[in-house]
């Protein structure tokens, strides 16, 4: 696998012109877009000045107007950028993907499946809405791999029955074959109550956790005080969660700056990064050129890719050979 | 009536007391349960390991019985579960000193057969390691309650005594490479 400076390297040297042309295609879009929302603007305060000119009415019809023109402005905006985005995409996003290892696929419309995100266990609550894009797939040192960004969403009711969507998951999806064989289910979880409450009390709490298997309390303080592991066999959990695995798990976690829940199930490791945001996406009010913009990239894919490496997924012990 | 109260508040802590304790002693001997088993897999490995290396190394003979004896030992009936805490720490030290001598000899190394069988015992040890640190985590959740106010009145009661742990060596918490260990045999 590429490093990161290799990375930055192909994205200068190679995509640099693409990504010069895009930009073109970018400013002219971002005039475009700016000119549509003037447009729905004027045309919802139109609207509103009417509405009081003739009827003397400033009224829940008025505000209508402004909702409408929102939500026309969202609708011809997701329209406006579709061919620049998979644009984007196909002539940025594939190469780089491509180079960084050349039996990973890239389909930019399609995600990780339902199946593997209801598998992992991490998430609880019923799904009402699941997107995703960006799927990654492929075999890094003889380990399958796949990644997407996803969006999970469920629908919850509030006092006054208002339902509104809620997100579950908003991030990375993770799936790589784990290098031991295991029966068992072991879910590690970002561990806030420790944090707050302290080992005792926090322990307590985690213990009453209704709806998770039982609590498991490990043998490495740091470690402990990072993730809450909940499993269903304590030795099997133990085997996969060695003192080896679990410096890297914590070496891992120290990289990415957002909350990784992680689980163990059917033989795959889960890693749900929840960066709350879709990843991978061109920029359309800020120039494709931004340095920062091109790492957040490259940063993202080596992440991902590099867990094989970082967690040494590619170590088989002998009875997966 | 506020009496029966008492008494009902009274019964029901006592009964809480009792239940977790004998939960926790369960749960200590449901855990050993699953080291006994790796310790057995272990076990089984042992006679075919030894016919294998014993016609090569010529030099380890008292070792090579010292662990046909271990393994003896360990396969007795009604062994009680410090015994066996006390034979793995033996067993481990002996196939850890055996894996050892068996870098001495080339034409070994090289062999299929020990290859596999080393790369077995590997995998049963880190399911021995598993067991046992699961083991260690249920034997101090037990230690704990029976020491701790008030459930070490009722502990003393029910006869419940401190049990051993198994001593974990510290080259058991070193990173284990396999890359390493591959290339060795």
């Amino acid at each position: 696998m590429k490093s990161i400076s290799d990375l930055t390297d192909f994205y200068y040297n190679t995509l640099y012109p693409t990504i010069e042309s895009l930009e073109e295609q970018r400013k002219a879009l971002a005039n475009r877009a700016w000119r549509m929302f003037a447009a729905m603007a004027l045309l919802a305060v139109a609207g509103i000045f009417l509405r009081w000119y003739y009827f003397h009415a400033f009224d829940a019809l008025s505000s209508m107007f402004v909702i409408a023109g929102a939500i026309i402005a969202a609708w011809r905006y997701r329209h406006m950028i579709q061919d620049y985005r998979l644009e984007f995409k196909m002539r940025v996003m594939k190469p780089l993907v491509e180079a960084i290892d050349s039996t990973l696929h890239y389909m930019p419309a399609a995600s990780v499946s339902q199946t593997l995100f209801e598998r992992s266990g991490l998430f609880q609550g019923h799904i009402d809405r699941f997107e995703g894009n960006d799927l990654i797939q492929g075999s890094i040192a003889s380990v399958n791999l796949q990644f997407s960004d996803l969006h999970v969403e469920s629908l919850t009711t509030d006092a006054k029955g208002n339902s509104h969507r809620t997100t579950i998951f908003q991030g990375l999806y993770i799936v790589a074959e784990f290098n031991k064989h295991f029966k068992s289910q072991t879910i590690l979880l970002p561990d806030n109550a420790e944090k707050i409450f302290g080992s005792v009390l926090g322990n307590w709490l985690q213990s009453k956790h209704f709806g998770r298997d039982p609590l498991i309390i490990l043998d490495n303080t740091a470690f402990e005080k990072a993730f809450v592991v909940y499993g269903n066999d304590p030795i099997e959990s133990r085997y996969i969660l060695t003192h080896t695995m679990m410096e890297r798990l914590l070496n891992f976690k120290q990289k990415v700056a957002h909350p990784v829940s992680i689980s163990f199930v059917d033989a795959n490791i889960h890693i749900a990064i929840a960066y709350n945001k879709d990843l991978f996406e061109p920029t359309v009010f800020q120039s494709l050129l931004k340095y920062d913009n091109t790492m957040s990239y490259i940063r993202a894919l080596s992440l991902a890719v590099g867990i094989v490496e970082e967690l040494k997924l590619n170590e088989r012990l002998w009875s997966k050979l | 009536m506020p009496l029966l109260i008492a008494i009902g508040v009274i019964a029901l802590i006592l009964i809480l007391m009792y239940n977790s304790l004998i939960a926790r002693k369960n749960q200590v001997d449901n855990i050993f349960a699953g080291v006994d088993a790796a310790l057995k897999k272990r076990f089984d490995l042992i006679p075919n390991l030894i016919a294998s290396v014993q016609e090569y190394m010529t030099h380890e003979k008292e070792l090579l019985s010292n662990i046909t004896r271990l393994r003896t030992q360990g396969l007795k009936p009604n062994l009680s579960d410090t015994e066996k805490i006390a034979l793995d720490q033996q067993v481990t030290s002996a196939l850890g000193s055996l894996m050892i001598s068996v870098e001495n000899y080339p034409d070994l190394k090289a062999n299929d057969n020990i290859m596999n069988l080393q790369r077995t015992l590997n995998e049963t040890e880190s399911q021995i390691a598993a067991a046992r640190r699961a083991y260690n985590q249920a034997v101090t959740d037990y230690n704990n309650i029976i020491e701790m106010f008030p459930t070490n009145y009722m502990a003393s009661w029910m006869n419940l005594t401190r049990k051993e742990v198994f001593v974990i060596d510290e080259h058991e918490r070193e990173n284990v490479d396999v890359k390493e260990l591959f290339n060795a045999s």
